[in-house]
C-alpha cells in the first residue's frame, strides 16, 4: 500500500489538504503499512467517541448510547469527556461563531489518529438556519475541520448514527463489518 | 454557610466550559472560587445562538412551525400548542373539539418524557449511572406511541392553524392506555431506587434554597417557583385549550430546595397519567382538522399568549402590521428567568453543590439562546 | 385590590396614559404607557403590589424604538403591559434592575438586539452575540418605513380577523 491509500483513511495526516494549519500532525517515524492495516482493524472496533452535543442531535445521541439501540455493541463503549482519550468526534448540533474556536482547539487537542463525524443538518450544512438573514451560523462543520462520515437527518434516527458508525469502520478496515438490514415486507 | 476569608493566593477563576459532560447544552460558568467554595458564578452565553427572532420576521406565519420545535427539543409540543394557539386567537380561528382533545394528549405525553430525560440526566450528573438506563427505556416507549401518528421522534411540528395534522387511531389509544399502566408501577420503582436513597438525599436536601421573594423579582416559573411553595400554573390559573375540563393537582414543595424541586417533577408526571386518562375516556369523535388557507394575514396589533411548558412559563409576543410575515416576534422562554438566579444562588456553596444546583433547575440552553 | 383601585392607584401617581385593554384579544388586562422619567416610579408601585417580572423587550418602530415590559401576578389572573417611547437615534432609558434583578439580563439581551443603553446598569455588555460584534441585529432597514405605519395607527385597536391572502 503506497503513501496515497495511507492518507485516504486518516484526514488528519494529509499535508495537501486545504485543513493543514489545523491538524498539521506527522505520522509515526516507523510503520509499516501491513501492521496498520491490522491495527486499523482493531481500532475499527473500538472507537471511543467524544462527547460533543450541542443542541437537539445530542438527545439521539444520548439514545443511541442507551439501553435500546446499544452503541457499546459496537466498540464505541464510553463516551470521553476529555479530548485527549478519545478517537472520533461526533459533531452533533448547531455550530456558532461564538462556538468555533472552541470546536477547532478541541480537534487539535485530540491525539491523532482522530476521525470526525458531522451528525445532523445544521453540522453538514448550517440546517434550518442556513437563511439569507444568517449573521451567526456557520454552514456547515466541514468549513473548520476535515470530516469523514456526513449522517444527514433532522435529527437523524439512531439507527442512522449506527449506520454513520458503519461506514467509519468500513473507511478503517477496507470492509463492512456487519450485515446490511433488510426491509421486512 | 460561611465563606472563608480571602487570603491571598486562594482565589482562582474555575472554567467549566461550553463542553461538558453533563448534558444540558452548551453553557459556560466562570466560578470565582476560593478554596472550593464558589464566591460567585457568571454565566456566558451565546454558543448556540441561532436567531430564532430575526428569522421570523422573514418568514410566513405556517413556514415558522418548523423553528419551533428546534428551540426545546424535548418538550416541543408545547411550543407547538403555544404557537398555533397565539395564530389561532389573534386571527379568530375555532379548532374542532377533538383536535383539542388531541393536543392535551399529546402535550402531555410530551412532558412526561422531558421529565423522564430531566430525571436520568439529573441523576447521570449526580454520578448514578442505573436511573438513565431506565429513564430512556420508559421514553421509548413513548417515543414509539408519538412516532406513529406524528412521524418524527423528537422535534414534532403535529398541529396545525385549526387543528392537528393527522387523526390517531385505535392502535394509539390502546397503547397509551397499556403505557399508563406500565409507567404507574415504574413510578414505584423510581420511587424505591432513587427518593428514599440515602446518598440521593444527602446530595440535594438543603441544596439550594430559592425563596418566594427571589423567586418572583427574577420571574422563575415553572417547577423552580413551585418548589418554593407557589401554586401557580398557567394550565390552572390562566387556562387554555381545553384544560378546564380536567381534574388534576398542582403538586408544591415547602421549602425550596433541589430535594422539593425533585418531587414536584416526579409527582407532574403522575398528574399528567390523570389527565390523559380523562382525555382518552372522554375523546369526542369528529373532525380533526379545519381548513384554512395557507398564507394568513393578521391585523394590526399585539398579543401576548402563555402556555405551560414542562419548564415554566412560555410565551410568545407578536406584534403585527398587517402583512403576512410578523413585525416583531418575541419568544419568553422559562429558563432564561430560571438560569438568572444562579450567581445569587450559588454564593457560597462548594462547586459539587453548584453542579447539583444547576441541574435541579432543568435547563435547556438552547431555549436560552434562542 | 381589583382592577379599579389598581388602575386607580398607578392614576394618582402618574396620570399617564392608562386604558383598559381587552384580555381575549391582547391577553392583558391594562396598558400602560410611560415616559422614561416616571418609568422607575411606576415599577416601584408594580413592585410593591406584588407583580412578577415575566418580560422586558423592544419593538422598532422608525424613528422610534418603544421598549415594552411586562408584568403579572401569582394570585389571579392578571397581566399589565407597559410600554415607553425612546428617540431611536439617542436611545436611553433608566435600568429596573435594582427593583427587579432579573431584568438584568433581559436589558443586556435587548442591548444586544437593539442598541438600547440603559442608565445605571451594573454592567450592561453583549448577552448572546459574539463581543466582538459591532451591529445590533434586529433593527430595522429604513427602506421599511411604510410599513411602520400600520403597526403604529392600528395599535392597541384589537379585534384581529383573517384575511386571504394568495
Amino acid at each position: 500500500m503506497n503513501k496515497n491509500e495511507y492518507y485516504k483513511k486518516y484526514s488528519c495526516y494529509d499535508k495537501e489538504s486545504p485543513y493543514h494549519d489545523v491538524c498539521a500532525v506527522d505520522p509515526a517515524v516507523v510503520n509499516l503499512p501491513v501492521v496498520q492495516e491490522i491495527i486499523d482493524l482493531f481500532r475499527a472496533n473500538s472507537l471511543w467517541p467524544l462527547t460533543f452535543g450541542l443542541a437537539c442531535c445530542a438527545i439521539e445521541m444520548m439514545a443511541c448510547g442507551m439501553a435500546r439501540f446499544d452503541i457499546a455493541r459496537f466498540g464505541a463503549e464510553v463516551f470521553r469527556a476529555s479530548p485527549r482519550q478519545s478517537d472520533v468526534m461526533i459533531v452533533a448540533g448547531t455550530v456558532n461563531r461564538k462556538m468555533a474556536p472552541a470546536l477547532v482547539r478541541l480537534y487539535e487537542q485530540m491525539p491523532p489518529p482522530k476521525w470526525v463525524i458531522a451528525m445532523g443538518n445544521c453540522a453538514i450544512s448550517g440546517g434550518p438556519f442556513n437563511v439569507q438573514d444568517n449573521y451567526n451560523v456557520i454552514e456547515g462543520v466541514d468549513k473548520l475541520i476535515p470530516v469523514d462520515v456526513y449522517v444527514p437527518g433532522c435529527p437523524p434516527r439512531p439507527e442512522g448514527l449506527l449506520e454513520g458508525i458503519f461506514k467509519l469502520q468500513q473507511k478503517l478496515a477496507g470492509k463492512r463489518l456487519w450485515p446490511v438490514a433488510e426491509l421486512k415486507e | 454557610m460561611e465563606i472563608s476569608a480571602d487570603r491571598d493566593g486562594n482565589t482562582f477563576y474555575l472554567n467549566m466550559g461550553p463542553q461538558h459532560p453533563s448534558t444540558h447544552g452548551v453553557l459556560r460558568v466562570i466560578l470565582k472560587m476560593n478554596g472550593e467554595y464558589i464566591q460567585e458564578a457568571e454565566c456566558v452565553l451565546g454558543y448556540i445562538h441561532r436567531m430564532h427572532e430575526k428569522i421570523g420576521e422573514s418568514m410566513f406565519f405556517s413556514q415558522f412551525y418548523a423553528y419551533m420545535s428546534r428551540m426545546d427539543y424535548l418538550s416541543a409540543m408545547a411550543y407547538n400548542h403555544g404557537y398555533t394557539g397565539l395564530i389561532e386567537k389573534m386571527a379568530g380561528i375555532e379548532p374542532p373539539l377533538r383536535a383539542e382533545y388531541i393536543r392535551v394528549i399529546t402535550v402531555e405525553l410530551n412532558r412526561i418524557s422531558s421529565h423522564l430525560v430531566w430525571l436520568g440526566a439529573y441523576l447521570l450528573d449526580l454520578g448514578a449511572f442505573t436511573p438513565i438506563m431506565y429513564a430512556f427505556d420508559d421514553r421509548e416507549m413513548i417515543l414509539d406511541l408519538l412516532e406513529s401518528i406524528t412521524g418524527s421522534r423528537l422535534t414534532y411540528s403535529y398541529f396545525r392553524f385549526g387543528g392537528v395534522c393527522k387523526d390517531i387511531d385505535e392502535d394509539f389509544i390502546r397503547g397509551t392506555r397499556a403505557f399508563i399502566k406500565k409507567m404507574r408501577s415504574r413510578l414505584k420503582m423510581y420511587d424505591t431506587l432513587v427518593t428514599k436513597n440515602v446518598i440521593f438525599i444527602g446530595r440535594v436536601k438543603d441544596i439550594g434554597i430559592i425563596s418566594q421573594d427571589m423567586a418572583r423579582r427574577y420571574g422563575a416559573t415553572g417547577p423552580v417557583l413551585r418548589g418554593s411553595g407557589i401554586e401557580y400554573d398557567i394550565r390552572k390559573n390562566e387556562p387554555y385549550s381545553v384544560y378546564p375540563e380536567f381534574d388534576f393537582d398542582i403538586p408544591t414543595g415547602s421549602t425550596g430546595d433541589a430535594r422539593d424541586r425533585y418531587l414536584v417533577r416526579v409527582a407532574e408526571i403522575e398528574q399528567s397519567l390523570r389527565i390523559i386518562e380523562q382525555a382518552l375516556d372522554r375523546l369526542p369523535d369528529g373532525p380533526y382538522r379545519t381548513e384554512i388557507p395557507p398564507f394568513i394575514e393578521l391585523e394590526p396589533g399585539d398579543c401576548y399568549f402563555p402556555v405551560e411548558s414542562a419548564r415554566g412559563e412560555f410565551g410568545i409576543y407578536l406584534v403585527s402590521n398587517g402583512e403576512k410575515r410578523p413585525y416583531r416576534m418575541k419568544l419568553r422562554t422559562p429558563s432564561f428567568s430560571n438560569l438568572s438566579l444562579f450567581n445569587e444562588l450559588t454564593k457560597g456553596y462548594m462547586i459539587a453543590d453548584a453542579v447539583s444546583i444547576l441541574g435541579s433547575l432543568d435547563l435547556v440552553i438552547p431555549e436560552i439562546d434562542r | 385590590m381589583s382592577h379599579d383601585a389598581l388602575k386607580q392607584a398607578i392614576q394618582t401617581i402618574l396620570p399617564e396614559a392608562v386604558k383598559d385593554s381587552s384580555y381575549n384579544e391582547t391577553g392583558h388586562h391594562l396598558d400602560i404607557t410611560v415616559s422614561s422619567e416616571s418609568l422607575v416610579q411606576l415599577v416601584e408601585v408594580l413592585d410593591q403590589k406584588g407583580f412578577y417580572l415575566v418580560d422586558v423587550t423592544a419593538v422598532d418602530l422608525i424613528p422610534e424604538i418603544e421598549v415594552v415590559y411586562h408584568f403579572a401576578l401569582w394570585q389571579k389572573l392578571y397581566r399589565i403591559i407597559v410600554r415607553a417611547y425612546i428617540p431611536r437615534n439617542h436611545p436611553e432609558i433608566p435600568t429596573i434592575s435594582h427593583i427587579y434583578p432579573g431584568a438584568d439580563w433581559h436589558e443586556r439581551e435587548t442591548f444586544d438586539f437593539f442598541g438600547i443603553k440603559f442608565l445605571n446598569h451594573p454592567e450592561l455588555k453583549r448577552l448572546l452575540l459574539p463581543e466582538d460584534a459591532d451591529f445590533h441585529p434586529l433593527l430595522k432597514k429604513e427602506s421599511l418605513l411604510e410599513k411602520v405605519e400600520a403597526v403604529r395607527s392600528g395599535f392597541r385597536k384589537g379585534g384581529c380577523r383573517i384575511t386571504y391572502g394568495d
